[in-house]
């Protein structure tokens, strides 16, 4: 019977072939989308993560769609009120900093920030923002003005430095999923809306994608490019006991009515929100791609039993049982779900990487892609059992009535 | 053990004992409001050795009586009792298992499957049966060698003649080495010449201890069986194939 089932497969070559394709697609799609909700929910995460224990102080106002906007680059808060929140006796002025985004390119995908954003931050305060990530080149701290330096000084994550290539005076190549990548180099200068930054240090990649996209640079200089010289975006506090948190935030909220303060938990909470929303779209087009796997085959499976009723009629009269029959559909089934899955899953490598390109390092996940394969398998062999069904059920007369 | 007189008498009795046989075997068809006599109650020994012919025009009911011997339909009333056992009342898979050990099938329109080689073709009832691999393509090898075919195992139905299809046909009927070959018609879809040569395989094959029970429109050929059954309207009738009037 398996002989007879791949025969089949190869007789209908065009129809096997697009029906395997169509297959490939849906687990394809399956995994593709599996994997970047995967990275988008891992990344908010890790974004989360390092600012465990700070509270987020933006304006209230333009607010983004799930009520905390993430990062508050359309937040504007005044210096004067900015010294005021950071004066309070609970603040740990060593851990705490004013902040400027902006964002110099578009997101690469929805919840992800700016391609490259723009974060002006104190000096001597870079580790509040990032919270412990370490240089891949150079330093991830600004070196102290000595009124030698030429420009101010960037520390840049790696999509910021690959943004930047183009335009940096000078590039270098790494090695990425994507084949070598250029990055703006360590030393060049490159420009950000027509102010010249030298680059002092690149952030290591295994981090999120909030400090891949970032071009940390001093306050005052982001301060100078976005022309606000007299207000930042928002303020990260460090309360000097984990237990003043709460307090903390309270007493601000009374005290600056314009003011948001947001914790960890709730900066967690809005993302949990954010991407429950993401997902269900992403549940969707994952269910979809499913339903049309499991539907291809049922209907592919169908016409092929309507087709073959005398050759499956002629099995019956020479005496093949029903589960033989059965067997039959199932088996080219499954032939269709096994080398659509080895179609579906190389395809899905090629384009994750060229959609996330240097992100999708690490992406590939043999659990996703054997997931997929199953489950996409698995739903349309549950729809072949019609077909199936429908096959042994086929008369035997069928054999002798065509004659 | 039983004493060497016993065993012989069990031997004859075996030998008695038709391989099927038909009693009071009736068939109607109800059709559009109108009930129709498909087969009138008859009565069929068929014993081992036994070549049948069974002729009659076109709505007689012969291919009706070989879908019944065959196990594929069920009477109205009477029953098949295949080696005296009887299939009255087996379900669909008992029926199917019965076809597959006991029954070989000819077809008119040869029914093979197109995208299989004829070795493939003649395999299939092998495997069904449950043969392992490396032993029934020997034995899909050694049955189209014996009809003839030993040139033609690699080669689809499509690149085959209409002869060369039915002695494949002929070849996966003998697969699991059948108690009777079922023939429906198998020269309806060939020149004479081509027929003439079928029917000779058949006879070759009957004198080689296979029984044969064959349903043909054509006279000429159903007169070569030993056994001649003629029907019309349903009724059946034996007759002495030798005899020349016998088919007027």
């Amino acid at each position: 019977m398996l002989t007879l089932a791949i025969q089949q497969l190869l007789t209908k070559k065009l129809r096997s072939a697009l029906t395997v394709l169509g297959f490939g697609v849906c687990v394809n799609l399956y995994i593709v989308v599996t994997t970047v909700m995967r990275f988008i929910t891992d990344d908010l995460d890790l974004q989360i993560q390092r600012f465990t224990g700070v509270l987020f102080v933006q304006s209230r106002g333009l607010a983004g769609m799930s009520g905390i906007e993430w990062p508050p680059i359309s937040s504007t808060i005044s210096n004067a009120e900015a010294r005021a929140v950071l004066s309070q006796p609970a603040v740990d002025p060593e851990r705490s900093t004013k902040v400027t985004f902006a964002s110099l390119a578009p997101p690469p995908y929805p919840t992800a920030p700016p391609e490259a954003l723009l974060v002006g931050i104190e000096l001597g305060k870079e580790d509040v923002f990032l919270g412990g990530a370490e240089a891949a080149a150079g330093r991830v701290d600004f070196p102290q003005p000595n009124g030698t330096n030429v420009a101010p000084p960037a520390i840049l994550g790696v999509l910021a430095a690959r943004h930047f290539a183009s335009a940096a005076t000078a590039t270098t190549e790494v090695p990425s999923p994507v084949g070598p990548i250029a990055l703006a180099a360590l030393g060049s200068t490159i420009s950000v809306r027509g102010h010249e930054f030298e680059v002092q240090g690149i952030i290591d990649p295994e981090t999120n994608q909030l400090l891949r996209s970032a071009v940390l640079v001093p306050l005052e200089s982001a301060q100078t490019v976005l022309q606000t010289p007299d207000a930042v975006s928002a303020m990260l506090l460090s309360p000097k006991r984990a237990s003043d948190i709460e307090p903390l935030q309270s007493l601000i909220e009374s005290d600056h009515a314009e003011l948001m303060v947001i914790s960890d938990k709730q900066l967690a909470e809005n993302a949990r929100k954010l991407l429950d929303r993401v997902n269900q779209l992403f549940n969707v087009v994952r269910w979809t791609s499913v339903s049309v796997a499991a539907l291809l085959i049922a209907i592919v499976m169908f016409v092929s039993v309507l087709e073959r009723t005398r050759e499956l009629g002629t099995l019956r009269a020479i005496g093949a049982p029903r589960r033989a029959l059965l067997s039959l559909i199932l088996s080219e089934s499954a032939g269709f779900a096994l080398v659509g899955s080895m179609v579906g899953v190389p395809m899905s490598r090629v384009v994750i990487r060229q959609a996330l390109g240097p992100d999708a390092a690490g992406l590939r996940s043999k659990q996703i892609e054997y997931g997929a394969a199953g489950i996409l398998s698995l739903c349309s062999m549950l729809a072949a059992v019609m077909p199936a069904w429908r096959a042994v059920q086929v008369d035997p007369i069928i054999a002798l009535r065509y004659e | 053990m039983g004493s060497e007189p016993q065993v012989v008498e069990e031997a004859r009795e075996s030998q008695r004992t038709p391989l099927l046989s038909a009693r009071n075997l009736a068939r109607i068809f109800h059709l559009g409001g109108q009930t129709i006599h498909a087969l009138e109650p008859l009565n069929l020994d068929i014993q081992r050795g036994d070549f049948i012919a069974i002729a009659g025009p076109s709505g007689s009911g012969k291919s009706t009586l070989l879908q019944l011997l065959g196990l594929i339909d069920s009477p109205t009333s009477g029953e098949v009792r295949v080696q005296n056992r009887a299939a009255h009342g087996l379900g669909g898979e008992q029926r199917a298992a019965l076809r597959l050990k006991t029954l070989g099938f000819v077809f008119q329109a040869f029914n093979l499957l197109q995208m299989l080689t004829a070795r493939q073709n003649v395999e299939i009832a092998l495997a069904l049966a449950g043969w392992p691999r490396r032993k029934r393509r020997a034995r899909a090898k050694e049955l189209l060698e014996s009809v003839g075919l030993g040139e033609r195992l690699e080669h689809r139905p499509l690149q085959l003649s209409g002869g060369e299809r039915q002695r494949v046909a002929i070849a996966r009927a003998m697969a699991n080495d059948p108690d009777v070959i079922l023939a429906d018609e198998p020269t309806g879809n060939l020149d004479s010449q081509t027929g003439r040569e079928i029917v000779q395989l058949l006879e070759d094959l009957n004198r080689a201890g296979q029984t044969i029970v064959m349903v043909t429109h054509n006279l000429e050929i159903a007169r070569r069986a030993g056994r001649l059954f003629l029907m019309r309207d349903g009724r059946m009738r034996e007759v002495d194939p030798s005899d020349p009037r016998a088919l007027d």
